[in-house]
């Protein structure tokens, strides 16, 4: 039996909350627990990630019937190495600063297995346009998770939001949130809120 | 001496999942049993081994001197991806039963952000390649000491009552939490 | 045609078109690029030497000397070189300015540090100073480096080649200090077979 395929505006909400990719999936948590140090950061790596998705998305699904079933992964990967080459020189380039706080964490979009998952779940297999709406959608679920637990990290971790203080004095800075230890914490925090927030929508 | 140290800072003082967020999904994903986590981390770090010493024979062999240094991540990651299904040729010759226990987990060492990331510290320090095959060697060793430390935590777990909606990923983040929080303990083991 | 032959044209082609447009990039961003690191290392350079118009290079075996020089004046004015080394955490690299005769220090900029934030990264920047919150590296101006620096706990330097080490972090402020020492005589080695 066919399936009947989905909205147009699901396409794009479900990456948000029902298939986010980091909460529900479990996928990307290497650059979400790198960069999300500051607000900033996981705002540069969610929109560098975006980048790499958006535009692999794009190629992988116009040649999607081209590509024979065998070479389908390695195909996936050149484009997608190719198109984070492309994102780490620009930033490097035009915005040396946050090049260097990101550092070897761009390159690792390459294995970032939120953009490979999709292509091979779902670009492979539809339509340029579905194919953008899903990768949007993905894209802007995982932002929306870098640049919360980044605030979180960077609040907690410096007193500061995007560089500018917002807690006074009074405040001692819990520098393990900008951590490592703090990295995993939050994570398990959201990824439990997330979890429990779902059981509660299952229920009602 | 260097070599040594080199070993123990990759290893231990900044340990490639605690310190530096590499190997995370089968961290997560293979730390459920001792033995299963102690093959993956076996199989990593013979990845590792290997993907050292190639990576760095292509960069500083081939693409330097043609010039060709922007080829640095499409070159590393097809050479991972081409030697993950060696391995996972010869283990299945060699031993059908590890081949099973690791499933889905050993194509997934390509996408594993450890093996990359291994070839990208290397040419970001600018290792010798001797530096470069300890350096390979240490990480490894270091991913498989915090794959089976959280396995061995995770199989106790089992016995515990977790708050449901921590189970799985959950709890399995705020145990590294601590694990990341110990080692934190080793930093200036090497220094003045 | 063959699956076989259509793999191959498909992966060709492929790489052939990435390579093709990275190339393409390649010419367009690395020139950027390295006008940017030139850029900042000349005004590292800048800061740890006292005023000069340009500087010579020297390469040396793992370091590269700038002995800076003065238009008109045919002694130099200061050298600079990076010096690196492990600190608590990880890699120190600082840029250092020192006397032609490598006697004493002109200035420091520490370029590289991942040291423990709130404490060993106050050798870059101590918040908790209201007077002076570089007051760390500031220490090393007109440092005497002979025969090497000392570094003193919970009272005030006294002998021209004493620091004091930052409360609660007295690995990292060690560690610049040895680090400083031994590489100016790196430095200085170099400097006596290769310069003038």
């Amino acid at each position: 039996m066919a399936r009947k395929q989905a909205s147009v505006s699901y396409e794009v909400i479900k990456g948000l909350w029902d298939e986010n990719p980091v909460l529900r999936s479990l996928l990307g948590l290497c650059p979400t627990l790198a960069v999300t140090n500051s607000a900033i950061n996981g705002l540069a790596m969610g929109l560098a990630t975006t980048f790499v998705l958006i535009t692999s998305s794009i190629i992988i699904s116009s040649v999607r019937n081209i590509i024979p079933n065998q070479v389908r992964i390695s195909s996936f990967i050149v484009v997608i190495a190719a198109f984070v080459t492309v994102a780490d020189r620009f930033l490097a380039a035009f915005y040396p600063l946050i090049s260097k706080d990101l550092g070897p964490y761009v390159p690792l979009i390459v294995v970032n297995c939120i953009i490979l998952g999709r292509q091979e779940a779902f670009s492979a297999k539809n339509s340029v346009f579905r194919s953008l709406l899903d990768s949007s959608g993905m894209s802007l679920g995982f932002i929306l998770v870098l640049l919360a637990l980044g605030m979180v990290r960077e609040i907690l971790g410096s007193g500061t939001l995007f560089g500018i203080t917002v807690l006074g004095d009074w405040f001692d800075p819990w520098m393990m949130m900008i951590l490592p230890p703090g990295a995993f914490l939050g994570l398990g925090i959201f990824i439990a809120l997330a979890n429990w927030l779902n059981a509660r929508r299952a229920k009602a | 001496m260097k070599l040594i140290l080199l070993f123990i800072s990759a290893a231990v003082i900044n340990n490639f999942v605690l310190s530096y967020f590499l190997g995370i999904c089968p961290f997560v994903g293979v730390s459920k049993k001792i033995s299963s986590a102690l093959s993956m981390g076996m199989a990593v770090t013979f990845v590792m081994t290997i993907t050292a010493v190639v990576t760095w024979l292509i960069y500083h062999l081939i693409l330097v001197p043609a010039n060709l240094e922007i080829l640095e991540y499409v070159s590393f990651i097809l050479v991972i991806s081409a030697l993950v299904q060696l391995v996972e040729m010869f283990v299945k010759k060699v031993s059908k039963p590890l081949y099973e226990t690791l499933g889905i987990y050993l194509p997934l060492i390509t996408t594993n952000c450890a093996i990359l990331g291994l070839a990208l510290f290397s040419v970001l320090r600018d290792y010798e390649f001797m530096e470069s095959l300890i350096f390979g060697i240490g990480a490894g060793a270091g991913f498989t000491l915090a794959i089976v430390i959280m396995a061995g935590i995770r199989e106790e777990l089992e016995l515990a009552k977790v708050p449901k909606p921590f189970e799985g990923a959950g709890i399995t983040m705020i145990v590294a939490a601590s694990l990341a929080l110990a080692f934190m303990g080793f930093a200036g083991l090497i220094s003045v | 045609m063959s699956t076989t032959t259509k793999m191959i044209l498909v992966l060709t082609t492929l790489t052939m078109i990435s390579g093709g447009l990275l190339s393409y990039w390649d010419g367009f961003t690395r020139p950027k690029i390295e006008a940017y690191r030139l850029q900042e290392l000349k005004k590292a350079i800048k800061e740890v030497l006292p005023p000069n118009d340009s500087y010579d290079e020297i390469k040396g075996k793992d370091m590269t000397l700038y002995v800076g020089k003065k238009s008109g004046e045919p002694k130099p004015v200061g050298i600079a070189f990076e010096a690196v080394g492990n600190g608590f955490q990880g890699k120190v690299a600082i840029m250092v300015g020192v006397t032609p005769d490598f006697s004493h220090i002109n200035a420091i900029k520490i370029l590289e540090q991942i040291e423990t934030p709130g404490l060993g990264t106050k050798i870059v920047d101590d918040p908790t100073n209201k007077q002076d919150r570089s007051w760390f590296s500031n220490q090393f101006k007109n440092l005497s480096v002979e025969p090497q620096i000392e570094v003193v706990k919970n009272m005030k330097p006294s002998k021209p080649n004493e620091i004091q080490a930052i409360t609660g972090a007295t690995i990292s402020s060690r560690s610049v200090a040895k680090i400083l020492t031994d590489q100016v005589n790196v430095a200085k080695s170099i400097y006596q077979s290769k310069g003038q």
